[in-house]
């Protein structure tokens, strides 16, 4: 760890959270400084929940491990002890789960009058949902993401990762820090109740409006916009590469976005200014959006003789928006901003279960408070007598005790 | 009556932003930050972005929520001079690169006059390295940041996630990073700059996609460093969209794959799934692979909202695909009361509510805080200042 300052430094995280959303929203505020203490047992760390899986390697870094075995009522006192101390507790299981652990809002909050409770829960507290169980995927499919990230006429397609369990992070993370800043003002904290559907839904705010004012409904629009009509606007195919595990590894595109007249100007001038390109009916963002097809094969033409990286690079010096559609090989391999950060690091504390493991750094650069350091994943418990001893002032063999007995592990 | 206090009531701030950054301000506005954001004599390019209601952006009025608007021109000597005292004025200043006021606004010497001062400055790139300069928009921002590359089906292209989704990341992290400089400050440390990198955002936000990069070794079924896009197949196997007889369904097996095969054969549509081998560990993938299968001839059959609701009821994490007018309907964001009320210059249309709920204090969408106003109409930044105390002692209105 460094010791330089970091915006967090001071702050205490009580974390119960797993999988993505909850870790990635106390994975943002360590990378920052603050003291996360990730709850989690030998009973429960199995699949995403064991510290050598890679899913839990990419979410968990920068936290200190506690083992605690909260299907033994003798070990729940020691957490309600850790969330009296805690300025932020926080779990996504599904409601009312830290309640019968006796660790409920209101129970913390009657003894920790300051304690920010954030619950990330699938739907939130209350509802005919409220118990309905949630991942990422059916984040997407019910808040509307999966029907409109597509090509029309189906489906079936979505957003390709993820996406709302990073967004519910991050939103988490926004909502713990402006708690805290509340905090700051009043003295006295709050709790947050985190539906992950309502975080989804809210992205498709405009769309929403839309509807609820002219009474139309989004559909899905493939690379164009839905609402501005603007062409060329898509990802094109380019020159393959090689060397990929299959056909559709070796396919190379590069994405164009004409956003103005100038922009198609410019392009049809790297394109040689072909006779088709000057015809009247294109000069307007309508005309060509009405043409979109055509311009689509014509531009599809023009890129198919070329490598993606040429295109762009021609088309960025021309002016034109492009980008090639970077894989996550391009990412670490081929991109020069990302190596300049550099984005990603080797760990520097070797993870004595797997070996090297690496992080993808945190986006902010703080001119005074850098948070460019990381620390490793922690073992189930690995942390349990620094905790205990930091939090709640508990001796090397109250923690031993505590071990051996079964509520630590 | 008086507003309620939101969690970010008292913070001042200047919202210089384009659409890659405003959807933070956005978070922080409706948290009941006091934010300004100044605009051109002929209007913010924004409040152009469809769809529209009559005569207003309702794209504006999502993502400019809660602002006040002042209309100026930062190459007069007036407009410099307000320009100089908002920043003298805030607590936080948001910019992206190249937006109105930007080039004029002088934050560096802002921040040796005020310590306490935060700015976030948001770019596509970063402010140096060979791709500083490129130009960004959402489609090309989310194809560069490895989005597009894992979005869409092998007889697709790469696809843009529909709307802003790439810029609501940015966005996200916009008021990650002012919160958490402004919480230095008041515990006691110095106000900063923060440098955001809109590239680096969306990278930072692949889920399996560095993980593929980095843990390629420790992943059953992985066969190289990358996963090409395959439509809604999730990176497990475990997770796909099927088409059922009527409407779509997110189908999964997961977490219990034993409770979903025992549902089949309750069904009688278990084939041979009910085979020991699939239930050796060593076998998982297989019987993945083969449950799926299964499942696809199952779903087919089924109406998707029924079988939504009855693997709901056995705790299987099933999602419904809904489009935006079920949405319109849907009985959880009803019962949780969740729309909001945007005022518009037209009248007020119902819209997205709180991505989060605080106990003490609302998220809000203020009516008295209109986006849908000219930017001339009651604009002049004198006024406005006055009326929401950002006047400094001995400044006239």
């Amino acid at each position: 760890m460094t010791a330089a300052p970091r915006p967090l430094d001071g702050i205490r995280i009580l974390d119960f959270t797993h999988v993505l959303a909850g870790p990635f929203a106390t994975r943002t505020l360590a990378d920052m400084g603050a003291d996360v203490v990730k709850v989690n047992s030998v009973e429960r760390a199995v699949a995403t929940n064991d510290p050598t899986h890679p899913y839990y390697l990419m979410w968990n870094r920068s936290k200190r491990a506690l083992s605690l075995n909260m299907s033994n009522p003798e070990a729940r006192p020691i957490a309600r002890a850790l969330a009296e101390k805690a300025d932020v507790v926080i779990d996504n299981f599904s409601v009312g789960v830290l309640d019968r652990w006796g660790i409920g809002y209101d129970a913390v909050s009657a003894e920790n009058e300051g304690v920010v409770y954030v619950q990330m829960s699938g739907m939130g507290e209350g509802g005919p949902w409220s118990k309905f169980v949630t991942y990422a995927p059916t984040i997407h499919a019910l808040a509307g993401l999966t029907q409109l990230t597509g090509v029309p006429g189906r489906e079936d397609i979505g957003v390709g990762f993820s996406y709302n369990d990073h967004q519910a992070g991050l939103h988490g993370a926004v909502a713990i820090l402006a708690a805290l800043t509340s905090r700051a003002r009043t003295g006295r904290g709050q709790r947050v109740d985190l539906s992950q559907f309502e975080t989804g839904v809210n992205f498709l705010g405009p769309s929403l409006l839309d509807w609820f004012g002219n009474a139309r409904a989004a559909a899905p629009v493939g690379n164009d916009l839905p609402y501005d009509q603007l062409a060329p606007h898509g990802t094109y195919l380019c020159l393959p590469g090689s060397g990929g595990a299959s056909a559709i590894e070796d396919e190379r595109w590069v994405a164009i976005a004409c956003m103005t007249n100038d922009h198609w100007q410019r392009l049809r001038g790297l394109m040689g200014t072909p006779d088709w390109s000057g015809a009247a009916t294109l000069e307007t963002n309508a005309g060509r959006h009405a043409q979109r097809t055509m311009l689509d094969a014509r531009l599809s033409d023009w890129t198919g003789s070329q490598s993606a990286t040429t295109v762009m690079e021609r088309c960025q010096a021309a002016g034109v928006p492009a980008g090639v559609v970077q894989t996550g090989i391009d990412l670490m391999e081929n991109d020069p901003q990302l190596a300049a950060a550099p984005f990603c690091q080797p760990i520097e504390s070797i993870n004595p279960a797997i070996g090297q493991t690496f992080a993808d750094r945190l986006p902010l650069h703080f001119s005074k408070t850098p948070c460019d350091q990381y620390s490793r994943v922690r073992e189930v418990g690995e942390d349990n007598a620094a905790v205990l001893a930091d939090w709640l002032g508990m001796s090397a063999a109250e923690v031993a005790a505590g071990e051996a007995d079964g509520r630590l592990s | 009556m008086a507003e309620q206090e939101g969690a970010l009531t008292g913070i001042k701030v200047l919202d210089l932003t384009d659409e890659r950054g405003i959807y933070g301000v956005k978070l922080l506005a409706d948290l009941g930050a006091d934010v300004v954001r100044p605009e051109s004599l002929g209007g913010d390019p924004l409040r152009a972005r469809g769809p529209h209601f009559e005569n207003s952006s309702l794209w504006h009025a999502y993502f400019a929520s809660n602002r006040r608007f002042v209309a100026m021109d930062p190459e007069t000597e007036n407009g410099q001079l307000w320009l100089d005292r908002m920043i003298d004025a805030t607590d936080i200043v948001v910019t992206c690169v190249g937006a109105f006021c930007v080039e004029q606004a002088n934050v560096s010497a802002a921040l040796d006059r005020r310590p306490s001062l935060v700015v976030i400055d948001l770019s596509s790139f970063g402010d140096s390295g060979p791709w500083k300069d490129y130009l960004a928009p959402d489609l090309v921002a989310g194809a560069l940041g490895g989005a597009a590359a894992t979005t869409g089906d092998v007889d697709t292209p790469p696809l843009k996630s529909f709307g802003e989704l790439n810029f609501m990341v940015s966005g996200a992290y916009v008021a990650i990073a002012a919160l958490s400089a402004v919480l230095h400050v008041k515990n006691g440390g110095e106000g900063q700059r923060v440098g955001i990198s809109v590239h680096e955002c969306i990278a930072s936000c692949l889920e399996h996609v560095l993980m593929w990069y980095f843990y390629e070794d420790k992943l059953a079924g992985a066969s190289s460093p990358q996963l090409p896009r395959r439509g809604s197949l999730h990176w497990s196997n475990a997770y796909k969209v099927m088409n059922a007889a009527s409407g779509s369904i997110m189908v999964t097996p997961a977490p219990d794959f034993e409770a979903q095969i025992f549902w089949l054969v309750e069904q009688d549509a278990q084939q041979d799934l009910i085979d020991p081998k699939y239930f050796e560990p060593e076998n998982a993938p297989l019987m993945i692979e083969r449950v799926m299968e299964v499942l696809h001839g199952w779903v087919a059959t089924k109406d998707a909202e029924t079988l939504f609701h009855e693997a709901q009821e056995r705790h299987a994490p099933y999602g419904w695909v809904l489009p935006v007018d079920k949405l319109a309907s849907n009985p959880q964001l009803e019962a949780r009361d969740w729309w909001a009320d945007y005022p518009l210059a037209e009248g007020v249309i119902q819209g997205p509510g709180a991505p989060y709920r605080f106990s003490d204090t609302p998220w809000e969408i203020r009516a008295t805080r209109s986006s849908a106003p000219a930017p001339l109409e009651g604009a002049d930044p004198a006024s406005v200042l006055a009326d929401i105390g950002w006047l400094a002692e001995g400044d006239s209105a």
